[in-house]
């Protein structure tokens, strides 16, 4: 078989394109930055300078102070380090931790292994439109509350959590004596899209990975308030203030730098641009294809994402069918050893088994034009109608 | 292990998709952990399979092993049908990740269920 001679890529939550600026920023970092940040010559000062540059770019992003901000590996570790950082380090005052049944896995698992621990995890439930209820939050706090962890924007469906209402709530409870209740939110999926401001949102941590944001995979932060103490989980030196031990990774630091200051600066735009693809591909999809679900609450969701059911067919056999004409997309669905995984942000919506077992995501970027999505959209069609005539479920129904 | 040329091909363009309306043996099997179900129709004349059509639900394994088994027995003596096992469909399609194997398995019992209607 031929390879596609096009190739689509509408996988942009998983990860985006380096822009080329980011990586001509990084590039340059890497041979003219290699010097120690913690060397008190001129070549580690040169590195640590260039440190300096990009936490003020990455704590302007979301209005943090530049001091608030720890590089982390990535998202999946900034996740870790504000979790069980905060935990051990609150764990006098209680060992209850409230979080949605939606989160990333690198919540999702943090959790469950505080919970092997000895640690009560409450996971809040979504309903139908995937968005947390702040009053289930209410009613599941208790004395020995020491986190709220639920994430700003979900990576499957886009749904945008009210974060700043939790965070009131939190001020209520500290305001009547339960001071030892901290607030973390995952914003991956929502940094660069929303317009983030930790002072307006009230949360006491907050991470961010650049990969999301046209930098590198490698880099993400932890964003951390003044005041809020953490145990570092990496240790054995003095970088981060303590939080997280380790010579930076300086290129991939001023790539971050880079991607926040371009964020910041085209926010507006890329929403714009990213909202108009993903609009007209789901008019497209409802207007071409029948029996498909919207998943997701349609208003408070993401502008760059979409999230469909189809019925009658499975996820993966979908994708693997776009794939082999170069168009990339994601399902949450996956079958392993025998056993069924329905996405569990899907199953969380409420939806039976074959509408979780057929949802896709499509994701939007920068890069992405109009035609790419007329392409899309002609070869999904065929494609569902082409697994839709294979399937058995359709006897019953048409 | 990646899905094979093969197996891609036959994603793409599935053979023998379908229900034969004059089948005088028609199965349709669940793997009950999963929910991947497979159907097969065949016209069965003089102990020899004339033809065989199916229909499939669940992950690409499944689908292209409906595929891929009808090619496999159309024309093959009842006998013959009855001798397939898992290891051969998988060598048909260029094999399969092991946790993969499963859509192997329901086929094979789909087929041998409908071979026992016979």
């Amino acid at each position: 078989m031929p390879n596609p001679v096009r190739r689509v890529y509408l996988d942009n939550s998983a990860t985006t394109p380096v822009d080329a600026r980011i990586a001509a920023a990084m590039a340059r970092a890497v041979v003219e930055n290699f010097g120690n940040a913690s060397s008190v010559h001129g070549f580690g000062q040169q590195a640590r300078a260039a440190i300096d540059r990009a936490r003020r770019e990455v704590a302007a992003l979301i209005g943090a102070k530049q001091n608030e901000i720890v590089f982390t590996s990535g998202g999946t570790e900034a996740n870790n380090l504000a979790i069980r950082g905060l935990c051990e380090a609150a764990t006098t005052h209680g060992r209850h931790i409230i979080t949605s049944s939606i989160e990333h896995p690198s919540v999702a698992g943090v959790c469950s292994e505080l919970e092997k621990r000895g640690w009560e995890v409450t996971r809040l439930p979504v309903y139908q439109n995937g968005i947390v209820r702040v009053r289930d939050v209410a009613s599941s706090l208790r004395p020995e509350t020491v986190l709220i962890t639920i994430m700003m924007a979900n990576n499957e469906i886009g749904t945008i959590q009210p974060i700043a209402e939790i965070a009131e709530l939190v001020r209520e409870r500290r305001s009547t004596g339960q001071r030892h209740l901290w607030f973390h939110t995952d914003a991956v999926q929502a940094a660069g899209r929303l317009r983030l401001n930790v002072d307006e949102l009230g949360c006491d941590l907050l991470t961010l990975s650049a990969h999301k944001l046209y930098a590198p995979k490698g880099i993400g932060a932890l964003y951390v308030r003044r005041g809020v103490r953490l145990y570092g989980q990496n240790v054995g030196g003095h970088q981060e203030r303590e939080r997280r031990a380790g010579t930076e990774n300086v290129p991939g630091i001023v790539a971050f730098g880079e991607a926040a200051k371009l964020a910041r600066e085209e926010r507006e735009q890329r929403i714009v641009h990213d909202r108009a693809l993903r609009d007209n591909l789901e008019a497209a999809v409802l207007q071409r294809i029948p029996d498909v679900v919207m998943n997701g609450d349609r208003e408070r969701r993401l502008d760059h994402l979409s999230n469909i059911s189809f019925r009658f067919i499975e996820g993966e056999g979908l994708l693997i069918n776009l794939d082999l004409e170069g168009i990339a997309v994601s399902t949450g669905s996956a079958c392993s050893s025998g056993t069924l995984e329905p996405s569990p942000v899907i199953r969380a919506l409420g939806v039976d088994d074959e509408l979780a077992r057929g949802s896709i995501r499509f994701s939007f970027g920068k890069e992405n034009t109009e035609d790419e999505v007329d392409y899309a959209v002609e070869v999904l069609a065929r494609a569902v109608e082409r697994l839709r005539a294979l399937s058995p479920l359709t006897l019953v129904s048409h | 292990m990646p899905y094979s040329a093969k197996f891609k091909e036959h994603l793409a363009h599935p053979r023998n998709a379908g229900e034969l309306s004059d089948a005088n043996a028609i199965a349709d099997e669940t793997n009950p952990i999963c929910g991947d179900r497979l159907r097969l129709s065949l016209i069965v004349k003089d102990d020899r399979i004339e033809a065989a059509r199916y229909l499939a639900y669940g992950c690409p394994p499944t689908l292209v092993c409906g595929s891929v088994l009808t090619e496999l027995i159309s024309g093959k003596t009842m006998e013959e049908a009855r001798q397939l096992t898992r290891a051969d469909l998988l060598d048909a399609i260029g094999g399969l990740p092991s946790r993969k194997h499963h859509a192997a398995a329901l086929a094979i019992e789909t087929l041998n269920s409908a071979l026992s209607l016979l």
